[in-house]
């Protein structure tokens, strides 16, 4: 999971291997803000499968690419 | 994750926010007793060791090893395991804060602002390589 300066610096890196998904680096922080938040709570418990999938939707990163198991 | 668990883990976290390293197993109590529950955490995916030794690799979102991600927050630098746990030390700590990387590709140096959750950069691009149901096959690698 990494940030590239552009889609040119993506596609070097790649070198024809099958990109992922891209997002802006703004979206990356509302989705850390949203995934992290409670992390080193002492109250933290574990978040179950639907509701981090419900984190991914809510932020519009849906399809089979981001479909946890 | 039974109570004893979620204590050792929250026990493991502080010890990380408090002294900016992970603990060692003996920190924490009887060696034997803390690494069969942070074996038990790590098949939870609560934290994840090194296989060879026992020692904690990532307190996600923070590495306990030095990594290509430095973050500069809540007054110490810490390392994170990709840019999304980069992103995520400032969160799970509440603060504002610096983001040190390089672009993979060419080598630049990348680094990112963020205060009020807003990254000072907006022209970066996120990119995750590997399918969300493969995360944890091999989660160092993703």
């Amino acid at each position: 999971m990494n940030l590239f300066r552009s889609e040119e610096d993506l596609a070097r890196w790649l070198g024809g291997r099958e990109s992922g998904a891209t997002t802006t680096v703004a979206k990356l922080s509302e989705l850390a803000h949203a995934w992290w938040d409670d992390r080193v709570s002492p109250d933290w418990v574990p978040h179950t499968r639907e509701q981090n999938q419900a984190i991914l939707e809510r932020l519009g990163l849906t399809g089979r690419f981001w479909q946890l198991p | 994750m039974d109570a004893s668990d979620l204590d050792l883990r929250r026990r493991t976290y502080a010890h990380l926010v408090e002294t900016g390293r992970a603990p060692r197993a003996d920190d924490l109590g009887d060696r034997a007793e803390v690494v069969a529950g942070w074996r038990r955490l790590h098949d939870q995916h609560a934290l994840v060791l090194n296989p060879w030794t026992d020692e904690i690799r990532m307190l996600n979102p923070f590495s306990a090893v030095p990594s290509a991600w430095r973050v500069h927050t809540s007054d110490r630098w810490w390392y994170a395991n990709c840019a999304w746990d980069a992103f995520g030390v400032c969160a799970c700590l509440h603060a504002d804060g610096r983001i040190e990387s390089s672009c993979p590709d060419c080598g630049e140096p990348i680094v990112v602002e963020v205060h009020d959750e807003t990254p000072d950069d907006e022209s970066l691009l996120f990119h995750v390589l590997v399918p969300a149901e493969r995360w944890w096959d091999d989660i160092v690698y993703t």
